[in-house]
């Protein structure tokens, strides 16, 4: 645990000094911070406009950072060749690994953590000029579980970044980065559209077996990205549950466990 | 016989890299090698000759093609090895956004080292590099010699019995490689064992108890430095500053060999008294004598004798 949590560390404030990261997330607190601007494009469902661009904004450059980020972790190392020193002392490649991974992913949670802050603040402040009530007295929007929900919503961000984040570093130890970068997006991608693919295994919509079993493989090995995003239940202030919260959660933990696992196996093979 | 402990032993050990589309390429190819404790061990050979191969190889960083090694006494690249092992690799670099003590606190964390009483052995190893003055700055701002003064640091961390360093004084000015050797000397003087790559033949040769020359990945010279400088036929030598004619003459009746290094004569001879009988007589008449004793070829020599042509870095030897 100790040597984890040394390599984790060095990894976090390491992180802290790519100034590529920093840039996107500036830029994101920015267009978070100015989100409640775009509202103007949408009159009417100005709520809508500021849940969409500013819950978006957080997915989006955060899933950006965890690829970045989790992409360079390992391949840095070697070409930087501080990993020499540090295989060459009693860590074992398992420890570095889950080391690099921990201290990535405090980088990107942190930085997820001040984005919705940001947002949050945004929110607090702009939804309720937002939620007025009409001429006929019931509220444009029910407010009830909103605040609650786009917490929990932020919270789910950072279980699903740390899905996109396994995926990277792992991919990373595999690929070359350029190559690990690629094939997270794509996952990243279609793991947002798996239930589409689901429907489309189902005999009904695709007759060819071995279509059939491709969609399926799909289905079941790439990850459900799509139950992380709960706007639709923030919009409609249906409350985002615990149990929900607790099944997702674990899901994204064993499907990173995997992962991980998998990473192990070809980092232990992989020279230096 | 009195039993030798080693700190390395390598048997046929061999690494060939895969470059792709059908391509090999040997690391090192059939290396067998012992190290005994205590002794400085110089494992010298051109760039790409398989020095930083064999290094890794024994440090667990890549993985054997076929052979096998025992780094004290353990399978190389094991953890237990590893707890007793210090590491300098060529060019160090380090996480630049820590100060030089926050390095060695992190580095000896990972051997289970650390706490309030070993602030003072952090301290004792900066000062011994002499970078206790720039505590206080990042390792970003570092220059190479002060990150190689670091890496040194580092390796001794865990107060370890055999040190590998590779390439400890490239780059590095006379002064900080000068520090460099006494280190390395002051350690050998503490009794552990430092196995030592370089290209650096000068520097090596004064401070190795053995040495071993590598070439393309094949072991092609071993042995002691002494033995190995004085060669297969010891000869002696008579060297004189601008001898008269008359000298010169003389010298070339009774000596094996006469050769001119710009504007000193060497006389070479096998047997050792007619060495000294022609040296007396030399400084009988007045000559300036400058040196007289057995005849030592140079380190570079024999690594060029055994590789067999000048190695590519010849301006760095």
């Amino acid at each position: 645990m100790r040597a984890i949590y040394r390599v984790a560390r060095a990894t976090y404030y390491e992180g802290w000094r790519r100034r590529f990261l920093n840039g996107i997330l500036v830029f994101a607190i920015l267009i978070i911070g100015s989100s409640w601007v775009f509202t103007y494009l949408q009159p009417g469902a100005e709520l809508k406009m500021l849940i969409d661009v500013g819950l978006g904004s957080i997915r989006f450059f955060g899933m950006l950072i965890a690829v970045f980020l989790g992409t360079r972790l390992i391949p840095d190392e070697i070409e930087k060749r501080t990993i020499y020193t540090l295989l060459s002392k009693p860590v074992t490649r398992m420890q570095f690994l889950l080391g690099k991974y921990f201290g990535g992913l405090a980088t990107v949670i942190s930085n997820v953590a001040l984005m919705g802050a940001t947002f949050y603040v945004v929110f607090l402040v702009k939804a309720p000029q937002f939620a007025q009530p009409t001429e006929e007295g019931s509220p444009v929007y029910s407010m009830e579980f909103m605040y609650e929900n786009i917490a929990k919503a932020i919270v789910l961000n950072f279980v699903e970044l740390a899905v996109v984040m396994a995926i990277a570093v792992v991919a990373s130890v595999v690929f070359s980065w350029i190559l690990a970068a690629i094939v997270s997006f794509f996952v990243y991608f279609v793991g947002q559209m798996s239930e589409f693919f689901g429907h489309l295994a189902d005999p009904e919509t695709t007759a060819n077996p071995v279509a059939r079993m491709i969609l399926l493989t799909i289905y079941r090995v790439l990850p459900h990205f799509e139950n992380f995003d709960v706007r639709e239940s923030i919009l409609t202030d249906i409350p985002v549950i615990w149990p929900y919260m607790g099944k997702v959660a674990a899901m994204g933990a064993l499907y990173v466990a995997v992962v991980l696992a998998l990473g192990y196996l070809f980092f232990n093979q992989r020279e230096v | 016989m009195a039993h030798i402990a080693l700190a390395i032993r390598t048997d046929n050990l061999t690494k060939i890299y895969y470059m792709g589309w059908g391509r090999y390429q040997v690391g090192v190819r059939d290396l067998s090698l012992e190290v005994e404790e205590g002794q400085i061990f110089g494992l010298v050979g051109p760039n790409g000759s398989g020095k930083t191969t064999t290094l890794k190889l024994l440090l667990g960083l890549i993985f054997a093609t076929s052979g096998d090694a025992e780094v004290l006494g353990e399978p190389m690249g094991s953890p237990r090895a590893k707890q007793r092992v210090g590491y300098l690799p060529e060019g160090p670099y380090f996480y630049e956004h820590l100060t030089a003590p926050e390095l060695l606190r992190m580095y000896a964390s990972l051997f289970g080292l650390g706490g309030r009483q070993f602030e003072s052995r952090i301290q004792e190893l900066l000062e011994l590099v002499d970078m206790w003055d720039h505590r206080e700055q990042r390792v970003a701002n570092y220059s190479r010699g002060m990150r190689q003064r670091v890496g040194v640091a580092q390796t001794l961390i865990n107060e370890p019995d055999l040190l590998f360093f590779d390439e400890p004084t490239a780059g590095l000015d006379p002064i900080g490689a000068r520090d460099i050797r006494e280190v390395i000397l002051r350690l050998r003087g503490e009794g552990k064992t430092i196995f030592l790559c370089s290209h650096l033949l000068k520097e090596m040769e004064p401070i190795c108890d053995n040495i071993a020359i590598l070439d393309r990945g094949e072991l092609v010279g071993q042995g002691g430095v002494e033995e190995l400088l004085a060669g297969e036929e010891q000869r002696y030598r008579v060297e004189l500053r601008s001898p008269s004619e008359e000298m010169l003459a003389g010298l070339e009746q009774v000596a094996d060999e006469v050769v001119w290094l710009d504007d000193t004569c060497r006389a070479l001879f096998a047997d050792r008294q007619a060495a000294f009988e022609a040296a007396a007589r030399a400084d009988d008449e007045g000559g300036h004598l400058l040196a007289v004793g057995p005849d030592r070829r140079t380190l570079e020599e024999v690594f060029i004798d055994a590789v067999g042509e000048v190695a590519p870095d010849a301006s760095d030897l």
